[in-house]
């Protein structure tokens, strides 16, 4: 079991060789002049490897907007972010790019799958993409691991909402990425199915040592995680270790949400 | 709802700005059309019209009698000013810097100046026998004098000299550039053997009506058969004489500016129904808060009024300025075409607006339809991703086949008998038929040519192909306007093609010779070997002749032709036969006076000398032998026709001038006959209105391309979600941009392949039926044109992504997720 890595906000965490995702400094800042919106008003924050992290907050407190940034989604307007040891904020877009198909899994809320293509040709997409096979023992895995050996000629229209989140955690994990992103995965769907994505999310992170890292506003399934990291107003606003839905939910009252 | 409207097309207004860019082209075709034809008869008019329009009263004899004695009558009414007549005649005259002489149309200038309706570039009318007028075809200028030849009614030739004092403008008058005129005083036409005028042209007195001119001009004149009508009447009449033919080419225009507005309206419906479709959910919100279907198809509907009523005013204004063009580059030209200035008929200017406001809003009913059937609830669920179902499939496809099948069976039918009557309907119900199938042919062919892209392009191609396989409807609709276009570009091509192809074949055969050069008598020695050295002719004969005594006891002339030197001067021996020795080719009176069959024998006797010779029938005016067997028998004969054939490249007005110039020289009385400008201008005309009815169709196509832009870029907005997703899974911005290229490759270069195999098709259905029963077919594809056409419109839907592919690039990732 990894130890999550404690910061604290403002110190350097250069010196966390071992985070699979860190940021220094990182601003965002949307407009400008006495308009000026800071999404991210300076954040510095490490998420280990092998970790299953949790980002919340109120509405409108960043959360998006840091994951975005981290993924190399969106440029940040200051700071720097790190991947290993590939830093972000310099690379040009078809560096950034590459490292996505490569380096990075993502599940969205919705709109996951390209509608033309059948669940298997989506999942090996960053991989064509990336011009290369997958190991087809991995994918075999990963898929039995998931439970879509037999829906992998379907296309996403004849998917339910929970096998089409199951075929964009698939897609996410076979590359084997240094760290999966995952912006309210179950945001969609049911109970039932959202606590069946994500104990798959934290089986692949007890099984293979994969980071992942989630976004959402929805405290029993931030309990899933190792570690919830508390954002406000664009700022780091505290974190928990361990939590549980009640921890969570007292945390977040304490935020003033 | 007039808010939402007006605020929707604000919002929209780029993309509406793009689909009225196909309404614009349209109308302005139709109305350039309109306009061009206004203004050619308006031109023709005028300058046809010229010597009537100032004119009260015309009087022509119906019976061909003269009108000169009549002069003095009709000269003494009360309410006539003034009288004159046209005397006519033809003269030949030694031009200034020319050798030959040539032929001029003289007419005589009214005493009185109302009735002088000549406009002057230069100088002055004639007052005076000895002086004249020329018109600018001659090349003289004002103070050249030169030589006469004129004919007396008789026969006798009469010599005399004239000095210009004037240089008359004829304005558009077409037929001013075919021969050159002159025009003197009445007395001396009269001198040149001009003789009874069968037309009095009639001025008033001040104040009084042309009408009443008219009536007592006729009253006057009710013993004699003759027509009296007013100038204005005359004028009309005259220029429908010669505009007959301009009402046949406004309407083969109008035909294409219906396929442009056909080609028009699927581009504009393919955009409304992406355009609504993109607003699903606004409707659906519109529909959430109250508004009712209807009025929510009223504001579509709306929209699309407005729209079409403002691209027309674009496209009557580009269609005017259009003409403006044309007819400014007729002039400066001084092409045969009657244009000049610009007439502008109202009827144009609302037909236009009418035409596109029309065509617009039926291409936007039947998505306005689909898109008032959203269910107010749609508004509340995210974006569906399933496809548009394509509805009706059953109906069209046996609506398809159905114009299809007796279509093809009519086309058939049509060139079995040759009959383009029975063939054109064929032709346009097979083409109906295709266009409602292609509906649902097209996107399996895209689908099959996609996996083939798909091998090629990697994922970009493979996401392609799917990309426009998921939407039928829009893809089918985008590839039936380029099909259309392409198809019927190409059956043009092709049918031009062979039509041009056929008809060489058939000049060739008919005028095997380019020139003829006939002496008085025969031809000095040197003469051919001058001939043959003039710039542009690469080929000369000399042909003997001498009288003999034919098989029936009469003498008749014959010809020795020399089989050598004339077989590469002849472009056809199909008609006239080059005889071998022992042959003769007899012109086709000597089977009918002769008796003799084909193959028969034939002897002709000279002196003592007799030749029997086996015959052979031809296309000749004499009986024609090897030049060596007429020595045999008749050695005085002596040469007295050459034939020349000229460069192909080379302008053959300006040969054939210069051979006349160098024959006229050594023999006076020289006859050329250049049969090589006639077949030069056939075969110009046909280049000409090949290219023409290419450029026309050009502009459907062009349109179309505009639809094929069009899509692809709404298809951007449309797919911008799923274009965020895979620039965060991973697609690079060059790989994006290769996926559109692909897309709209595929789809251009299907319909763009489709349509050249159904153009070329057509093409040689339409030729077969029509030349089928003018003898001799010759089909023939221009594998280049045809090749251009495809590349042409596979390129262009290339380039048509470009733009809506930058777009795309610039999504970002967060797009995806955004939403």
């Amino acid at each position: 079991m990894p130890v999550p890595v404690m910061t604290v906000p403002g110190e350097q965490p250069a010196s966390l060789s071992g985070a699979a995702v860190r940021a220094a400094g990182l601003r965002k800042t949307y407009g400008g002049g006495e308009t000026a919106v800071h999404a991210l008003a300076g954040v510095d924050v490490a998420f280990a490897r092998g970790g299953f992290t949790a980002i919340m907050g109120p509405s409108g407190s960043g959360k998006s907007t840091l994951m975005h940034c981290l993924a190399g989604l969106d440029a940040a307007t200051a700071g720097q972010v790190w991947l290993g040891d590939t830093e972000l904020t310099s690379l040009r877009d078809d560096q950034l790019t590459g490292l996505r198909r490569q380096r990075i899994g993502f599940v969205f809320q919705a709109f996951n799958l390209l509608p033309v293509l059948p669940a298997r040709d989506n999942i090996v997409l960053p991989m064509q993409l990336a011009g290369q096979r997958p190991d087809p023992a991995w994918f075999d895995d990963v898929v039995a691991r998931l439970g879509l050996r037999e829906r992998l000629g379907h296309r996403p229209h004849e998917l339910s909402g929970g096998q089409q989140q199951r075929v964009a955690i698939a897609r996410a994990l076979l590359p084997r990425p240094d760290v999966v992103f995952a912006d309210e995965p179950t945001g969609n769907l049911d109970s039932r199915s959202g606590a069946e994505v994500l104990g798959l999310l934290r089986s692949s992170v007890k099984e293979t040592g994969q980071t992942v890292v989630m976004v959402t506003h929805d405290p029993s399934a931030a309990a899933y995680a190792d570690r919830v990291v508390l954002l406000a107003d664009g700022r780091l606003a505290g974190e928990l270790t361990d939590p549980t839905a009640a921890s969570v939910l007292d945390a977040l009252r304490g935020l003033g949400a | 709802m007039r808010a939402v409207t007006l605020a929707s097309i604000r919002a929209h207004l780029p993309r509406l700005i793009a689909s009225a860019l196909a309404i614009v082209i349209a109308v302005g075709f139709v109305v350039a059309t309109l306009v061009l034809n206004q203004t050619s008869r308006a031109t023709v008019l005028d300058a046809v019209g010229a010597p009537y329009v100032g004119v009260d009263a015309v009087v022509t004899s119906d019976d061909g009698s003269g009108l000169a004695d009549e002069l003095d009558r009709v000269a003494a009414l009360d309410g006539v000013a003034a009288v004159d007549t046209t005397w006519e005649t033809g003269v030949q005259a030694l031009l200034p810097g020319r050798t030959g002489q040539q032929y001029l149309l003289a007419e005589s200038v009214a005493d009185a100046p109302a009735l002088r309706w000549q406009s002057l570039a230069d100088g002055e009318l004639p007052d005076a026998p000895g002086e004249i007028a020329v018109s600018e075809r001659t090349g003289a200028t004002v103070g050249d004098r030169f030589p006469v030849t004129s004919f007396a009614p008789d026969g006798t030739e009469r010599d005399s000299s004239v000095t210009v004092t004037g240089v008359v403008d004829l304005g558009g008058d077409p037929t001013a550039g075919i021969y050159g005129r002159l025009w003197g005083t009445a007395e001396q036409l009269r001198a040149w053997g001009a003789v009874d005028p069968v037309e009095l042209r009639v001025a008033g007195v001040e104040g009084v009506p042309a009408g009443d001119v008219v009536q007592q001009v006729a009253a006057a004149l009710a013993d004699r058969q003759v027509a009296v009508r007013t100038g204005t009447e005359q004028a009309e009449e005259a220029a429908a004489q010669l505009t007959g033919d301009t009402m046949a080419l406004t309407a083969v225009l109008l035909v294409f500016a219906t396929v442009a507005v056909l080609v028009a309206g699927l581009v504009i419906a393919n955009t409304f129904a992406v355009l609504l479709a993109q607003r699903t959910r606004e409707l659906a919100l519109l529909r959430c808060v109250g508004a009712t279907a209807r009025q929510v198809r009223r504001s579509v509907l709306g929209e699309a009024a407005l729209t079409g009523l403002a691209a027309s005013a674009v496209g009557v204004l580009a269609g005017i300025g259009l003409a403006a063009a044309v007819s400014a580059v007729a002039e400066a030209a001084d092409s045969p075409v009657p244009l000049s200035g610009l007439s502008v008929p109202w009827i144009a200017v609302a037909a236009g607006l009418a035409v596109g406001t029309a065509t617009t809003l039926l291409a936007a009913l039947a998505p306005a339809r689909a898109a008032t059937k959203v269910a107010p609830l749609a508004a509340l669920r995210p974006a569906d991703p399933a496809p548009l179902r394509s509805r009706g499939g059953a109906l069209r496809l046996v609506l398809g086949l159905l114009l299809l099948v007796p279509g093809v069976l009519l086309m058939g039918v049509g060139v079995a008998l040759a009959d383009v009557l029975v063939a054109l309907p064929g032709g346009a119900l097979s083409f109906l038929g295709v266009v409602l199938l292609a509906q649902r042919a097209v996107p399996p062919v895209v689908g099959a040519v996609g996996r083939l892209a798909a091998r090629l392009g990697g994922v970009p191609g493979r996401l392609a192909a799917g990309n426009a396989t998921r939407n039928p409807r829009r893809t089918a609709a985008t590839a039936t306007a380029l099909l259309i276009g392409v198809t019927l570009t190409t059956a043009m091509v092709v049918g031009a093609a062979s039509t041009r192809a056929t008809a060489q074949a058939g000049l060739a055969a008919q005028y095997p010779t380019d020139v003829i050069v006939q002496g008085d008598g025969s031809v000095p020695a040197s003469l051919p070997g001058r001939l043959a050295a003039v710039d542009g002719v690469v080929a000369a004969s000399s042909l003997t002749a001498a009288t003999v005594t034919g098989p029936d006891g009469q003498e008749t002339g014959v010809s020795g032709l020399d089989a050598a030197t004339a077989a590469p001067v002849l472009r056809s021996t199909g008609d006239v036969p080059i005889p071998a020795a022992g042959e003769v080719v007899l012109p086709w009176w000597a089977d009918s006076s002769w008796g003799i069959p084909a193959g028969g024998p034939v002897t002709f006797t000279a002196g003592d000398r007799t030749a029997t010779l086996t015959a052979l029938y031809g296309d000749v005016e004499r009986p024609t032998l090897p030049v060596a067997e007429l020595a045999r028998l008749a050695p005085e004969a002596a040469v007295d026709t050459v034939w020349l054939r000229l460069a192909d490249d080379a302008d053959h007005t300006d040969v054939i001038d210069e051979v006349t110039d160098v024959a006229t020289a050594a023999m006076p009385f020289a006859f050329v006959t250049g049969l090589a400008s006639e077949r030069a201008a056939i075969d110009s005309v046909l280049d000409v209105l090949l290219l023409v009815v290419t450029g026309l169709l050009g502009v459907a196509v062009v349109i179309a391309l505009i639809g094929v832009g069009n899509t692809l870029a709404l298809s951007v907005v449309e797919r911008r979600q799923e274009n965020g997703l895979l620039r965060a899974l991973g697609l690079t911005r060059g790989q994006l941009r290769g996926l559109l290229a692909w897309e709209s490759a595929l789809v251009a270069g299907v319909a763009a392949v489709l349509g050249v195999l159904l153009g070329s098709f057509y093409g040689l259905v339409g030729v077969a039926s029509v030349l089928g029963s003018y003898g001799e077919l010759v089909l023939s594809m221009p594998w280049l044109q045809v090749g251009a056409i495809v590349l042409v419109a596979t390129v262009a839907g290339l380039l048509a992504s470009v733009l809506p592919a930058r777009r795309a690039a610039r999504t970002p990732p967060v797009a995806a997720i955004a939403g």
